[in-house]
């Protein structure tokens, strides 16, 4: 019941506001994933060398490559709608109104993406140079 | 239309804590957390990433110390977030007690996890 509620207020409210809440934890709960899966892998270079080879092969397989992108956009947007809501927060607290918020929010996504794109494409390069090798 | 900021007296908590230590590990993550996918994912890349490189990277203490930092923020704000996230769902005090104890045992078993392989790591005899 409580879950139907609060999906239901997200729902109804659809300013870009919102969206780039919902993002910003969608984000942040698939880097936090990730960083679990990493931690315990990169550990292993302690604790069980001979594995640590084998976590690094998975990472190397084209679809986690792609993975490793996406998580780089996820990453890339959380930090920076992070600092937005952080000047906000902080520093700012009168840029709270739903003009300057989506306007702001219009800036993140872009820089975002400027931020994004060229990691991106060296990152995608990578994988190309090293498909079927 | 104008608005004003007014400030207003939280009371001291532990949420209110939690709260003022997502902004300030935020601003301290930006650069932890920006220079180590730059080098790692961009410019170095998991092709060129193998134990050898990891006893490079680790032979002084400089990069030690920032990847215990990293894992300790990163950890930190990351596990507090999904406590946040989850609290939205869970209404009950007893449910948001057990989440935290939860949450709270499995970030300290990872950051114990991850922080003894940081210091502990010898390069293996090749």
């Amino acid at each position: 019941m409580s879950f139907k509620t609060a999906r239901e207020g997200y729902v109804r409210y659809q300013g870009l506001g919102n969206w780039a809440f919902v993002l910003h934890r969608l984000a942040g709960l698939g880097v936090i994933l990730f960083l679990i899966i990493h931690v315990a892998d990169t550990a292993l270079v302690y604790f069980k060398p001979e594995w640590y080879a084998h976590a690094v092969e998975l990472y190397r397989l084209p679809i986690f490559g792609l993975g490793e992108i996406l998580l780089m956009l996820a990453l890339i947007y959380h930090g920076l709608n992070g600092l937005r809501i952080i000047y906000f927060d902080m520093i700012n607290p009168d840029m709270w109104t739903i003009e300057v918020n989506r306007k702001s929010v219009i800036w993140t996504w872009a820089a975002a993406l400027i931020l994004w794109l060229p990691a991106a494409w060296i990152m995608a390069t990578h994988i190309l140079s090293h498909m079927g090798s | 239309m104008t608005t004003q900021s007014k400030s207003v007296n939280v009371p001291q908590s532990w949420e209110s804590f939690a709260w003022k230590w997502m902004r300030y590990s935020g601003v301290v993550l930006a650069i932890l957390a920006g220079v180590h996918v730059l080098i790692q994912d961009v410019l170095v890349g998991v092709y060129e990433i193998d134990i050898n490189y990891v006893a490079g990277r680790w032979h002084g203490g400089f990069w030690r110390v920032y990847d215990f930092l990293l894992l300790f923020f990163a950890f930190s704000h990351g596990m507090n977030g999904v406590r946040q996230v989850l609290s939205d769902f869970i209404h009950s005090d007893g449910g948001r007690r057990t989440l935290n104890w939860i949450l709270f045992i499995v970030w300290a078993a990872i950051t114990v996890w991850g922080t003894v392989a940081i210091f502990a790591f010898t390069p293996p005899a090749s």
